[in-house]
């Protein structure tokens, strides 16, 4: 019986226009938005590759002078010595023989690699610069700077994967099932289907599973085609592993959907009155309540002004500076290149300018400290809250399974953080014995490999938000089959 | 008889049930929007005020040192909003509210609130703007949508019309009617919105700030008469009340969710920006390189030889000046064109991004009034454009100015022993740099960036009462 009524409910479907045009649309949207989202992800990977290169330049010249320097020295049977800060070129050992600054004067940029899937939901990866340079300066150095992006284009945010799945998706399946029992009723068929054997709630899981079937061959297929013409890491088991957990979240949205379509459908309303209430819903769910729990984590919450941050940074400059030796030093500290040759004072002087980084760092962990730990209540009431919205839980999950989520970049500026600090020591320490740096030495700077978090951690996470979906699903699937003993099944 | 049929809409909408649940819903979000929205201005107004008066203070007390490297040590410029900001936040969430003026480089707004809040915020910010653009043309759809075609469906379209009643007067009164309803309830609020602006605002406000309010008021007067003849339009058209929702509830879709970010989409594809490490490692190149590819040093090395010139002197001891300080205005100076062609290229490209998005209005009302509300609250482009282009002009004077004191100040140090080769100032010295002043752009200036915008929302208008008009005159007063 089933199989007929889908049968015939998927013809019927066909016929429509309706339907033609809806599913042209979501193509059209799939296919915009991994096009957008590749593209998105590749200025990320070209502006982090070109960042590299520059830098991998810059020290690269510098090796090339101690090369030249230790052939020189090898050759006249003279001895390799360090090089004081900045001198005038042409003379005596070059700069990349010192370790203060080559580790000072270059960055090493640290990467964020995305995961095959970063194309699907762009998350937060627009607004948190996913390569950071690492350099002898201060933690806060590391992460002031952002993509150069048209901050209107950053408010509109992106059009991506998640934007269709969550904003589109919910429109185009209520569009195609709001009057799903109301229209029959209307037209006076309903009667006279259940006249046949056959029971309501046959008639109504029938015209659910043909249009899901329909609509979700098409997200999951084109979804599919759209990793393959965006993906990044193909090859690896676990990009896999993430679209087979972006397949289970899309259809346990689209579920609800279908549900509270069903479940309005159920109290019995004219289809105008349907269509009302689901687009009163679809608002209310996608739009109203993310932005008011939005509004309540940054109003219970508020992250600490970066206004405040900057000027408490530049009050522990100056109380730095006012400790530091004389006024030529600080001179110095600006303008290594005035430096003379042999000045002991330029050596003391970096010496110094390194101690006062580290000043500024010690006076402004607590204040960073405090936007951390903001930040974390804004995360834990969003994770508590996200249980009003199945809009919120569906974002949270999606970014969760694209790497584009909060938790994960926070665990890559920990490693970030980490590796500034390795950078600092293996240059610093050089530095301060006045060891001279071979060409040698080069190959033994401190490179970045970025640690991915493990995949039962990121599950972890994402369970809390899948499990919330999939009980507001089950709570919104089983209402409606049993309200539907009291359909009235033609007007009155 | 326009007024007879108002009043009968006004109070058939009124006794509706759907009136009341989504008045209530409205009211509710946009009072509480506009409250959050008023004391986050206040907030973030405080803050910048103090940080911008510590940062005056940490200049002038950054303790005695020599000019130049005050200048290393720079200033900060915070970005303050006009005290519209509350009803409108625009891009200031995304844009930068600080920048950090030094010798030796121009650098881009930083401290942007976005990085500091949970992705939940990606949905959108819950302000009196966003709540004008998205869920009023709704509530106008949600009231009016069965005006004809409801009246259709239950036959009372025949009688009416058998009654004598023009067409026309249908459209007017129907229109008023439901205006009467939504302004029921907008209005109070709005009216809470004013108070607030009035408590805060005025002091910091500067003049116009009742003719922004004017203007904005009218450009979303506008744009909510175009939700209101479209949808009396379309259920006009519309066979069945149920088609003409679903007409319009697509339409409002795609108008408030699907364009903008097509159109944003759209404008990268035609006219894309850098990435930063792109943009970054390009500049620094340029800037080693020399604008005309002659690079900085021969540059100086030519410099001192016309300044030996000039003097008549042959080493660099016998100048009048003191070369070093010289030396860096001038490097300073050959950087300017780097910076104005790499930076303003960006400029342009946002701007530039930002026209094409408003042109895409012809295709979605909101994007039009999106900038021209935008605009009038100073959260704008063009504004954030005007404080990055007054930072610059602060730090050049000021490196200029501690530059040329240094070059005079020490001329008598040139070619001396390093271990005396500095001078100090003192804080009279840092005192000839002005504090940082931002004077946001001419109203007049302001309203003429948007004429574009304001002719778009105008054509929306006209184009949605022609369309309302010619759907009533054709209307089948039977379903078919």
């Amino acid at each position: 019986m089933y199989r007929l009524i889908i049968s015939h409910e998927t013809r019927s479907l066909a016929r429509t226009g309706a339907l033609w045009a809806i599913l042209a649309l979501l193509v059209f949207a799939i296919g915009f938005a991994a096009f957008a989202g590749g593209r998105a992800i590749a200025r990320q990977a070209r502006g982090a590759a070109d960042a590299v290169a520059f830098e991998n330049g810059e020290r690269a010249k510098m090796r090339q002078d101690t090369e030249a320097y230790a052939a020189e020295v090898a050759a006249s049977g003279g001895t390799y010595e360090f090089a004081t800060v900045n001198h005038v070129p042409g003379r005596g050992p070059p700069q990349g023989t010192n370790a203060g600054v080559v580790g000072a004067e270059t960055a090493a940029y640290v990467a964020l690699p995305p995961t095959g899937l970063a194309a699907l939901s762009i998350g937060q990866s627009d607004v948190q610069l996913n390569y950071l340079p690492a350099s002898m300066g201060t933690t806060l150095d590391m992460i002031k700077n952002l993509e150069t992006e048209n901050p209107v284009n950053l408010q509109t945010g992106p059009f991506d994967i998640a934007f269709v799945v969550i904003f589109l998706l919910p429109i185009f399946i209520l569009a195609m099932t709001y009057d799903l029992l109301s229209s029959e009723k209307e037209r006076g068929t309903l009667a006279m289907i259940l006249a046949h054997p056959v029971s309501l709630r046959e008639l109504m899981a029938s015209k659910i599973v043909a249009r899901a079937t329909v609509i979700l061959a098409v997200v999951v297929g084109f979804g599919l085609l759209a990793l393959l013409s965006v993906g990044t890491q193909l090859d690896q088991a676990e990009t896999w592993l993430r679209f087979a957990l972006w397949i289970v979240a899309t259809l346990l949205y689209s579920l609800f959907w279908f549900s509270l379509a069903v479940l309005v459908n159920v109290y019995g309303k004219s289809s105008a009155t349907n269509g009302t209430i689901l687009a009163g819903i679809w608002l209310i769910l996608v739009v109203v309540v993310p932005t008011l729990v939005s509004l309540l984590a940054t109003t219970l919450y508020p992250a600490p002004s970066r206004m405040d941050l900057i000027v408490a940074a530049r009050e522990a400059q100056t109380a730095g500076e006012k400790n530091m030796g004389s006024a030529l030093d600080r001179f110095y500290s600006e303008h290594m290149d005035q430096v003379p040759t042999g000045d002991q004072r330029a050596m003391d002087f970096l010496t110094l300018a390194q101690a006062n980084a580290a000043n500024i760092e010690q006076a402004l962990l607590p204040l960073y400290e405090q936007f951390r730990e903001q930040s974390l209540h804004q995360e834990g009431l969003v994770q508590r809250f996200q249980y009003l919205s199945p809009a919120i839980m569906m974002q949270l999950a999606l970014n969760e399974i694209s790497g584009t989520s909060t938790a994960r970049y926070q665990d890559f500026l920990d490693q970030a953080f980490r590796f500034r600090g390795q950078w600092n020591d293996f240059f610093a320490s050089r530095f301060l014995k006045r060891e001279p740096l071979r060409p040698e030495d080069y190959d033994q700077f401190p490179s970045f490999s970025y640690v991915p978090e493990p995949l039962a951690t990121v599950l972890g996470r994402l369970a809390t938000s899948l499990a919330g979906l999939l009980l507001v699903c089950a709570g919104v699937t089983l209402l409606p089959f049993a309200g539907l003993r009291r359909y009235q099944v033609a007007a009155r | 008889m326009i007024a007879t049929i108002a009043r009968k809409e006004f109070l058939e909408i009124v006794r509706d049930g759907r009136f009341k649940w989504t008045a209530a819903l409205m009211v509710l979000l946009l009072v509480t929007s506009l409250l959050a929205g008023w004391q986050r201005f206040n907030s973030y107004s405080q803050i910048q005020a103090t940080a911008q008066g510590s940062t005056n203070t940490q200049w002038l007390k950054q303790g005695d040192k020599n000019p130049h490297t005050a200048a290393h040590y720079g200033n900060y410029a915070f970005k303050p909003l006009g005290p519209l900001a509350f009803f409108d936040s625009g891009i200031v969430n995304y844009a930068g509210t600080a920048v950090f003026m030094e010798a030796h480089k121009q650098n881009f707004p930083i401290a942007r609130p976005a990085t500091d809040t949970s992705a939940v915020a990606r949905f959108g910010e819950l302000n009196g703007a966003m709540i004008l653009q998205v869920l009023l043309p709704l509530l106008i759809i949600f009231l009016g949508f069965t005006a004809f075609s409801g009246e259709r469906e239950t036959g009372t379209l025949r009688q009416l019309m058998s009654m004598g009643v023009s067409r026309g007067s249908l459209l007017w009164g129907k229109a008023a009617g439901i205006a009467a309803a939504v302004l029921l309830v907008v209005l109070p609020c709005l009216a809470v919105g004013a108070l607030a602006l009035a408590a805060t605002g005025l002091q910091t406000a500067g003049g116009g700030i009742w003719t922004r309010v004017a203007l904005i008021g009218g450009a979303y007067l506008g744009y909510a008469a175009v939700f209101l003849f479209l949808t009396l339009a379309v259920s006009a058209w519309a066979n069945t009340a149920r088609a003409a929702l679903m007409a319009l509830v697509g339409f409002w879709a795609f108008t408030a969710f699907i364009m903008p970010k097509t159109a944003a989409e759209v404008s990268r594809l035609v006219e894309p920006s850098p990435a930063f490490g792109t943009f970054m490692a390009e500049m620094k190149e340029h800037q080693k390189r020399g604008i005309d590819g002659i690079s900085p040093r021969i540059r100086i090395a030519e410099y001192r030889g016309e300044l030996f010139r000039k003097y008549g002197v042959s080493r660099v001891q016998d100048l009048p000046l003191y070369w070093t300080a010289v030396s860096m205005q001038k490097l300073e100076e050959l950087d300017h064109p780097v910076f104005e062609q790499h930076y303003n290229a960006v400029r342009d490209e946002y701007a530039q991004q930002l026209r094409l998005q408003d042109r895409l209005g012809v295709l979605a009302p909101l994007l039009p009034l999106r900038s021209i509300s935008m605009t009038l609250s100073g959260t704008d482009l063009i504004q954030h454009n005007k404080f990055m282009a007054e930072t610059e002009v602060f730090r050049r004077n000021m490196v200029l100015k501690m530059n040329t004191y240094l070059s005079q100040a020490a001329a008598n140090l040139n070619g001396v022993n390093s271990a005396t080769n500095y001078m100090v100032a003192n804080e009279d010295v840092f005192a000839i740099v002005p504090p940082f002043r931002y004077e946001p752009p001419a109203l007049r200036d302001i309203v003429a960036s948007q004429a574009g915008n304001f002719t778009l929302l105008a054509g929306w208008l006209l184009a949605a009462i022609a369309l309302a008009l010619v759907a009533v005159k054709r209307m089948s007063l039977e379903r078919n």
